[in-house]
């Protein structure tokens, strides 16, 4: 049954993670989607009116009519560049206006000519050499080359691979219309390629230092070698000719699968993975491709490019895509969810653009860099966000570090205040053993030799007496020093049987009377002295009631009253049915000198323990009040 | 309170008195023979010895400091032989040190050496009659050792595992000062089984054999193995 419902368990937790999966699987798609919906999005585009489409191409010796967009051959000789020729008007009232050529896309150089004059050569302009970029041309006509009426345009490509050349259409006609276009073109394909890239600067070197300063993540410093990569990446220029540090160049500039290896080793460690041998695999066509071009030159570089670094790239966003959704689901790491919707975003770029430069798709913008940038950044943000909160942690943890200690540090105050009161108790009840011994062997064995001869001689009953309350005194003194854990009770019980004992011999009742269920309240703060005055007044009370008062009942009464200030108090009486004694105002009496003293000595003991001493007596008895203190005092302050 | 008076059974009564100190021994012995008990008495544990073999007494009071050894021998060798002997130590201060290390061994209460006369002889007929007397300050070292500590307070070694709550509770009533009748109400118990209970607990406390003082010396880490 056990294993049956363990088994239902894991069945369910299956379930649930496989929903879990088709949960993610189906968000990826919708990004995706939305992906592709965006890309199919095209930029907009000049008025129809100032666009070439019907051109001559001339490839090979051989012309024919074309419509741009064209794609070319991969490759061509510099001299057999194919030239696309064309005729547009410029109408006579446009004579004022200052005209310019247009071109937001080619691959890779461009030879612009209008009625035969160079206008531009786009191979001067380093960004534009760039295979991987989407970088827009403008050239203006100077004004005298343009005639009214029919104008000759003549575009040469050059292509040097490794992709098919490719001539999107082109626009002629007054820059004022065409110029905010190809400014779009330039913020979004140039200025934004740049400022992420110094976005990744920055964030190489905060994250570097990370790294430098946290070895034991080496995800940061994995991170920070990608996102430097990157950065040089995009600022080297493409080598046209061969100078000394022209494969250098081309080896960083085709850097793509180290950079790409990089990153998915980041992704690696981010979702928890640790650091494998093996994963130096990931580098090896990077490695390959660099060997390459160091040996063979820019043009082996450029030749591999395709076969070793576009592969490594979908590898990489692939493997990427796989762990991010593992982690995501299984350990639902809300940093992989994240990451792993930013590589389904790429790798619908990648795939897109790879369809681009295969012509399946009619149109040629690269969104994958792009896109890769974009993360790039996003994901240095999401780690320095990381880093703020783990120091806002352990400001925290610190914080609830310091409070535990000091929260220890008042236990271990008070344990070591336990031990010290434990020590003290124990060290009080071997002195009383101690003493015990020492008395009962000594003193008390002498008292009670004195009692019994007292008792058989004749005329020495006072001597006897005497010895019986020295014995019953030392009985109090060590019954005293016991330790009662604050439990008066325990106390007065021991009293009570000394009392009975003395009150027999006399012929006197004793009435018990514990009117409150659990009898006195407990003081932990209670002392052995304390006890002792307690007890003595309690005994000098009995004492007078036995030898002044005649009396024939004594009533002890144990109760604890709740006072008007919610504090209980403990109140103990002694009350005797003799015949009283008159009260002097001062506090005396009007008796016998000795008892005088009694009482007096009863209040110094009550004041001494903080207690208050009532007395009354008259023609029915004479009541002896004592009422506790809410606290025993530490130390004996009175004065005697 | 009169124990000398219409007591009949008294005379048949036989107390062995073992006291060294002579003015006490004459006290005790007066007191007793005038509530009509019979009484034998010894000075030493060598008398006591001889007396014991003579014949068994009912009841045994006796000192633990001897000139010749400790009373405590002489109530655990009577607790062996003479089971039917009920056995009082008499203390001086009453206190647990002496006491105790009399019950375990076999001795129902205390006798204290300067009690009034009608007290001895009131003492010694409850204890005839089957009732143990146990003071307070007795109980409440009995109670306090029951409660658990992580040392063991000083004294003679004890143990109270065997005590059931109810007869820890009577022993806390006790120590508080509660006469027998105001415990039995408290715990609604008859009067008269509360005794019972006392002796009960007396024989409870009771280390019987070497063996079973071994094993309850291990049982509250005294001895380790």
């Amino acid at each position: 049954m056990n294993e049956a419902s363990a088994s239902a368990d894991r069945h369910g937790r299956r379930r649930w993670q496989a929903s879990r999966i088709i949960q993610y699987l189906l968000l990826q798609a919708l990004i995706a989607a939305l992906c592709v919906a965006a890309l199919q999005l095209s930029l907009p585009q000049p008025p129809e009116k100032y666009r070439l489409s019907a051109f001559g191409m001339t490839e090979g010796g051989t012309e024919r009519a074309v419509a741009l967009p064209q794609f070319t051959a991969p490759r061509y000789a510099i001299e057999n560049s194919p030239r696309f020729t064309a005729q547009f008007v410029r109408p006579g009232d446009e004579a004022g206006r200052a005209w310019s050529v247009f071109l937001p896309r080619f691959t890779n150089g461009v030879e612009v000519a209008v009625n035969g004059v160079i206008v531009l050569d786009s191979r001067r302009d380093p960004a534009a050499n760039r295979p991987d970029r989407n970088t827009p041309q403008i050239a203006d006509i100077p004004a005298p080359l343009l005639r009214d009426g029919v104008n000759d345009l003549s575009i040469r490509l050059f292509v040097w691979g490794p992709i098919p050349g490719f001539l999107d259409r082109v626009w002629v006609g007054p820059d004022e219309v065409l110029r905010p276009y190809y400014d779009m073109r330039t913020t979004l394909f140039v200025t934004l390629p740049v400022v992420f890239s110094a976005w990744q600067a920055i964030l190489a070197v905060i994250l570097g230092i990370m790294w430098v300063m946290r070895r034991h993540e080496p995800a940061y410093g994995v991170l920070a070698a990608a996102m430097a990569t990157g950065f040089v990446q995009a600022f080297l220029q493409t080598p046209m000719g061969e100078t000394p540090f022209s494969r250098f160049t081309a080896i960083l500039i085709s850097s793509a699968p180290l950079e790409s290896a990089l990153v998915l080793t980041f992704t690696l460690l981010l979702s928890g993975l640790r650091w494998q041998r093996w994963w130096l695999v990931f580098f090896v066509p990077g490695i390959l491709l660099a060997l390459g071009g160091l040996i063979e030159g820019q043009a082996a570089a450029r030749a591999l490019f395709p076969y070793l670094a576009v592969p490594m790239v979908g590898l990489s966003l692939a493997i990427m895509a796989f762990v991010s959704a593992r982690s995501a689901v299984r350990q639902r790491n809300v940093a992989s969810f994240l990451l792993g919707c930013a590589v389904t975003i790429m790798l619908t770029c990648w795939i897109v653009d790879l369809l681009s430069v295969f012509q399946i798709v009619p149109n040629r913008i690269f969104t994958a860099r792009l896109s890769y940038s974009a993360m790039l950044v996003a994901i240095g943000a999401g780690l320095t966000w990381r880093f703020a909160r783990a120091l806002n942690q352990v400001d925290g943890f610190a914080g609830r570090l310091v409070a535990q200690v000091r929260e220890a540090e008042e236990k271990l105050k008070a344990s070591f205040a336990r031990e010290e009161e434990r020590a003290r108790a124990a060290a009080l009840a071997r002195e009383r053993a101690r003493l015990m011994r020492d008395l009962h062997d000594g003193l008390g064995g002498q008292l009670v030799s004195i009692v019994a001869l007292s008792e058989r001689g004749n005329g020495s009953a006072p001597i006897g007496e005497a010895a019986r309350a020295a014995l019953k005194d030392l009985r109090l003194v060590i019954d005293s020093m016991d330790d009662i854990g604050g439990d008066l009770m325990l106390a007065l019980g021991s009293w009570r049987e000394r009392a009975m004992a003395q009150l027999r011999s006399h012929s006197i009742a004793l009435d018990w009377q514990i009117a409150s269920a659990q009898g006195l309240p407990v003081h932990p703060e209670l002392r052995p002295w304390h006890v002792i005055q307690i007890v003595r007044i309690l005994d000098e009370a009995l004492t007078n009631a036995v030898k002044h008062a005649e009396a024939r009942r004594i009533t002890v009464r144990i109760e604890t009253i709740a006072g008007a200030d919610g504090v209980d108090r403990g109140c103990i009486s002694v009350t005797d049915d003799g015949k009283g004694f008159e009260l002097a105002a001062d506090g005396g009496g009007a008796i016998g000198s000795k008892a005088a003293r009694g009482l007096r000595n009863m209040q110094n003991r009550a004041a001494r323990c903080g207690a208050e001493l009532g007395l009354s007596s008259g023609a029915s008895g004479t009541r002896v009040g004592l009422k506790l203190p809410h606290r025993f005092p530490d130390s004996d302050a009175a004065t005697i | 309170m009169n124990a000398s008076s219409d007591e009949p059974s008294a005379q048949a009564i036989n107390i062995l008195l073992v006291e060294d100190d002579a003015p006490t021994s004459w006290r005790l012995q007066d007191a007793l023979t005038k509530a009509g008990y019979q009484v034998r008495s010894a000075g030493t544990l060598t008398e006591a010895r001889a007396a014991l073999a003579e014949s068994a007494p009912k009841v045994l009071l006796t000192d633990l400091q001897l000139p010749d050894g400790h009373g405590v021998d002489l109530i655990r060798e009577t607790r062996a032989r003479l089971p039917e002997t009920e056995i009082m130590v008499i203390s001086i201060l009453g206190d647990e040190e002496s006491v105790i290390s009399a019950i375990t061994v076999g001795a129902t209460g205390y006798l204290l050496k300067d009690a009034f006369p009608t007290d001895i002889a009131a003492t010694v007929r409850d204890l005839v009659a089957g009732h143990s007397p146990i003071s307070a300050s007795i109980a409440r070292f009995i109670v306090r050792r029951t409660q658990n500590s992580v040392e063991p307070p000083p004294g003679p070694a004890l143990n109270t595992t065997k005590l059931t709550p109810r007869e820890i509770d009577i022993l806390w009533g006790i120590a508080k000062g509660f006469s027998y009748a105001e415990i039995a109400g408290h715990l609604g118990l008859s009067r008269q089984t509360v005794p019972g209970h006392i002796k009960s607990i007396y024989r409870k406390l009771e280390v019987h054999t070497r063996g079973e003082a071994v094993f309850e010396a291990v049982q509250q880490g005294l001895i380790r193995l």
